[in-house]
């Protein structure tokens, strides 16, 4: 008995709720992150919460069909233009009859960074007392792998598809998690489902932080179908983001940035954009300017963790 | 209904204010207790906003403001705070109207039961900063109940009404009060403030309603689900027979404000001088006033003319135009709005639906008022002398754009 408890990963700590809120035998596509993370976030925050959400990849389970539902939890489904300002209303609400609610918005970067960006900066810059989980799968994977805002340079898409003369993307991602800390947000930070107790850890800073005013967290979640990866692979690549800095583990809080994972000798970007074949039509040369964008970014958050420190 | 013992049998006299039609949505909305209340200015509701955000700062208002950063999050920010259930309160105008579009029908979808307040104005496309009713007839089939009103006092009745019909039990459903802009919005009207306990006792009665369902947090409750096939229709059903029992609804809800507050305004239409009438002639909001007026002076002149004020356009009062349009000779509907595809006014096509119902006489559909162009006493004149010939049996044009006419 004491040896199995031994054996247990550290992570269950973390968790104020044990028990499964889904139904038995429900699943997203093999392999997926974002199912990691619809799990893993109520686990970490309680079944209390409200979680607002959008048409996306995770709407078929959080939506539920006509009276029939998925999972227990209270959930809010509005339209992609419309979920940091629905969870403003429930927040307020809640807050003018003094009851304590955790407000979840768990959407993907295509509601986060294109056609919902709008009134995520909104609520950003009123300080709304809410939690904005982004999963970044790098586009609009549920309509079937479109580039959004944060696709990176060079990825091949269904709408930059990599051609005779088209590379991919001819532009780098939007850096949402950046955007969203000089919002001057109460909290934000980048996560990823390779680093579980990082994520758990920033998830339970959320919740307290939401006291204070918005919280933004931006996960990294590949997407197998979209990307092209191994269905057995997805961690590998969460871990490989962050081993190549290509997706840093930081967090800004009281106006401060900090790395909450540095890499001693980072590998190169190839490191990751081989194991995945949305990159597969790119030459050396174009690596080479990927590189360049991850090294620029880091450097840059590595500026930004110096300051006040 | 009010129960008895409860209620005097009438509200006390309110204290009387000369102001805007944007301050009287602004004081009647603050009255009514709202929970959350959201604001983006737009020529010509903005004092709407401002003057609710002065109540709030001067803690009369004792509600969750909130300043968004445009009309979609004014929409989703009540419908959300409406679903949690609470009171919300939110105004807009044009083309304000017409970027909470999605949101709109979300709001009605959700069956959300929101009270809007709107300044009508003419929509983009070509910039008009002027009144029209535009607005509000491209939302015509967006699931709201729309309510137009014609003066001050009206729209600060209006919208007290306005919360009774939306949170009824077995209504919920968001209500657009409607007023010309320009014309309405910044005109200062003596406006009888009602006492805020009289209010409160009006609104009463939706507090011994059964709790209509919202979020609870921790509760396997949701908002939004994929309706499914037979799922989907099931719903839309039910959106549709909730708006059936608008009409007459609205009726007793505004008798029993008659016999509070001492005024009424006929609930879905109001008819003046239509029981001997033998033409009529409709109009809705402002125009409505002047109308009232010439048909007075036509009464003088032999032509028996009546006026139906459209106060409800949707659901569209069907039954009501019916009854008070049976036997009328002939037709003249004044519209401050196009449909297009159809080159006539809106309600005029509407009524036409009816017409094998109350039989197919010649109707008239005029276009005026447009872009803040007066709709005149001499306007009206021509429609009811048409109108009149017509029922004689004179040839007639079906449509005509009186502004250009002119």
């Amino acid at each position: 008995m004491a040896q199995q408890e031994k054996k247990k990963s550290r992570i269950f700590d973390y968790f104020s709720e044990k028990e499964e809120q889904y139904a038995g035998g429900l699943a997203w596509c093999a392999g997926c992150t974002l199912e990691l993370t619809a799990r893993f976030v109520p686990k970490v925050l309680g079944k209390d919460i409200v979680l607002v959400g959008c048409p996306s990849c995770s709407a078929p389970v959080f939506y539920g069909q006509n009276t029939g539902s998925w999972h227990r939890l209270s959930y809010f489904s509005c339209l992609m233009t419309g979920v940091a300002s629905s969870a403003t209303g429930i927040s307020r609400y809640f807050r003018r009859i003094g009851k304590d609610v955790t407000i979840v918005c768990f959407t993907g970067d295509g509601c986060a960074a294109d056609v919902g960006f709008q009134p995520l900066s909104g609520a950003a810059e009123r300080n709304e007392h809410i939690i904005y989980i982004c999963y970044d799968n790098e586009g609009y994977m549920n309509t079937g792998y479109q580039r959004s805002s944060t696709t990176p340079l060079g990825a091949s898409t269904s709408t930059t598809p990599a051609g005779i003369t088209s590379k991919g993307k001819p532009t780098p991602a939007k850096n949402m998690p950046l955007i969203m800390a000089l919002h001057g947000a109460a909290y934000v930070a980048t996560a990823t489902p390779s680093h579980l107790e990082d994520f758990a850890k920033k998830l339970l800073i959320a919740k307290k932080k939401k006291d204070e005013g918005f919280v933004y967290i931006h996960v990294f979640a590949p997407c197998n179908m979209g990307w092209r990866i191994e269905s057995n692979a997805s961690i590998q690549v969460c871990r490989m983001a962050v081993r190549t800095n290509y997706f840093p583990l930081w967090e800004f809080e009281n106006g401060k940035f900090r790395l909450t994972q540095e890499t001693a000798s980072p590998r190169p970007v190839q490191e990751l954009t081989k194991l995945m074949r949305k990159f597969a039509h790119l030459k050396e040369a174009d690596i080479d300017k990927l590189q360049q964008v991850v090294n620029e970014r880091y450097a840059f958050i590595k500026a930004l963790c110096a300051i006040g420190n | 209904m009010i129960p008895e013992g409860e209620l005097p049998m009438k509200a006390q006299k309110g204290q009387v204010k000369v102001i805007t039609g944007n301050g009287a949505a602004a004081y009647a909305a603050m009255l009514c207790r709202p929970d959350v209340v959201t604001s983006y200015p737009i020529t010509p509701m903005s004092e709407v906003a401002e003057q609710l955000s002065a109540f709030h700062a001067d803690g009369i208002l004792d509600a969750e403001m909130v300043e968004v950063e445009g009309e979609n999050s004014a929409m989703n920010v009540v419908a959300a705070a409406s679903i949690t259930g609470g009171r919300a309160f939110t105004a807009t105008s044009s083309w304000g109207l017409a970027f909470m579009y999605d949101a709109v029908q979300q709001a009605s979808g959700f069956r959300a039961p929101v009270v809007m307040a709107i300044a009508n104005r003419e929509t983009p496309g070509i910039l008009a900063v002027s009144g029209g009713q535009q607005d509000i007839i491209s939302t015509r089939d967006t699931g709201w109940i729309q309510i137009i009103v014609e003066d001050c006092q009206e729209i600060f009745d209006t919208i007290i009404m306005a919360f009774r019909l939306a949170e009824d039990y077995n209504i919920q459903l968001p209500v657009m009060v409607n007023y010309d802009g320009f014309y309405l919005s910044y005109l200062a009207q003596a406006v009888e403030i009602a006492a805020r306990e009289d209010v409160d006792r009006f609104l009463a009665p939706l507090k011994q309603q059964p709790q209509r369902p919202t979020l609870v947090p921790g509760e396997p409750l949701g908002c939004g689900t994929h309706g499914i096939e037979i799922g989907f229709v099931e719903l839309r059903y039910k959106h549709c027979m909730a708006m059936e029992r608008v009409t007459t609804k609205l009726d007793e809800i505004d008798k029993e404000f008659g016999e509070f507050f001492g005024r009424s305004y006929g609930g879905q239409i109001e008819e003046y001088r239509t029981g001997d009438a033998e033409i009529m002639v409709i109009a809705s909001g402002g125009a409505a006033g002047t109308a009232r007026t010439v048909v007075d002076a036509k009464r003088n002149e032999g032509i028996k003319v009546g006026l139906i004020k459209l106060r409800l356009f949707r659901p569209f009062p069907r039954k009501r135009l019916i009854e008070a349009l049976r036997g009328k000779k002939a037709i003249g509907v004044i519209d401050r709005s196009v449909c297009f595809g159809w080159n006539c006014g809106p309600t005029y096509m509407e009524l036409r639906a009816l017409s094998p119902e109350f039989g197919v006489v010649p109707m008239l559909s005029y276009i005026d008022g447009m872009a803040n162009l007066d709709i005149t006493v001499p306007h009206i004149e021509r429609v009811i002398d048409e109108t009149y010939a017509a029922a004689c049996g004179k040839p007639y044009q079906e449509v005509t754009w009186i502004p250009l006419e002119e």
